[in-house]
């Protein structure tokens, strides 16, 4: 038999006799702590990594756009940084995400799934309009510099915006203001202090996320 | 320390274990068999007698579909199990007197 609580196959009505009120209280708290654990689907780690990605790759895009007269945009070594953390990051949260939600099913993991989806979505919002700003003309610094660093902020900030109002989760939403608020800010401030606004931005929102739901964590 | 007024069908390590675990999930979800063993470390032998247990007194349900290898077992709490839980939890705080 594997590490078990109970040492035989039976259970009979007595078999919390001998459990002491205060073994069941320390058993309780672990218990739902390690649960907790099991089903959360944004460990505070995968926050912590999610920071340092967002400013490991904004901070690469700033970097070899600053001072660029005319605006050209990022240097294709930080296209291919940023794509490639961009892909670590999706298959990290992805693994997270599937040992989570490993043998759960029902309707709040459904609800949670269509989120998912919905989010995913508005990310297409982004290239949509850099594609018609390009279509009308617009300069390669609104094209390649202003729109792919302040609409992907405002468009999926928005989105999960929504969902974290209809969830009532406050970090969340707090999260997500920060976030459509730096979208808003890198909208005025150049196509290269664009990337500087939306990764700062970017990264305080992780910030504030995790503090907030770490405190949660603490706490429950 | 008297512990008659816990409640006795939650008061075992196991089941406690149990309704802990599965009162993790939001309210309607359940989870595998598979997936309860494994976080709890129980024999499926032990795990079925204790579910059997806390399904006989209303504080779980489980659902089986498929049949032979692709067989799946869940198992949700019920609102009833939520509920003893939770009297379980304050009948605790008044024996430990806050925890």
């Amino acid at each position: 038999m594997r590490g078990t609580d109970d040492t035989d196959e039976t259970a009979t009505a007595n078999d919390g006799d001998g459990l002491d009120p205060r073994e069941a209280a320390r058993l309780l708290a672990r218990t739902k702590r390690d649960a907790r654990r099991q089903f959360n689907i944004s460990p505070p780690w995968i926050t912590a990594f999610m920071g340092a990605v967002i400013l490991l790759g904004y901070a690469a895009l700033w970097l070899s756009t600053r001072g660029q007269h005319p605006y050209s945009g990022p240097s294709a070594g930080a296209i291919v940084l940023v794509y490639v953390t961009v892909a670590v990051a999706i298959a990290v949260s992805v693994k997270v995400y599937r040992r989570a939600t490993a043998g759960v099913s029902g309707p709040a993991l459904r609800k949670q799934k269509v989120e998912g989806a919905a989010i995913l979505i508005s990310y297409i919002g982004s290239p949509v309009i850099q594609g018609a700003m390009r279509h009308y003309g617009a300069s390669h610094a609104i094209v390649y510099g202003v729109i792919p660093a302040a609409a992907p902020l405002i468009i999926v900030g928005t989105t999960v915006l929504g969902v974290a109002a209809s969830n009532a989760n406050r970090p969340q939403f707090i999260t997500a203001l920060a976030v459509v608020t730096a979208g808003i800010v890198a909208l005025f401030v150049g196509p290269s202090g664009a990337w500087l606004a939306a990764g700062i931005g970017l990264f305080i929102g992780v910030v504030v996320y995790a503090a907030m739901t770490g405190k949660r964590f603490l706490l429950a | 320390m008297g512990t008659d007024t816990l409640d006795p069908v939650i008061h075992a390590p196991a089941r406690l274990r149990i309704v802990a675990t599965l009162a993790a999930l939001p309210d309607g979800d359940s989870l595998s068999f598979t997936r309860l063993q494994d976080i709890l470390d129980l024999t499926p032998g032990n795990l079925i007698t204790h579910l059997r247990r806390l399904e006989d007194a209303g504080y779980l349900t489980s659902e089986s579909t498929g049949n032979g290898r692709a067989s799946r077992t869940t198992i949700a709490l019920t609102h009833q199990g939520r509920a003893a839980l939770d009297t379980y939890t304050e009948a605790l705080r008044d024996l430990l007197g806050g925890f």
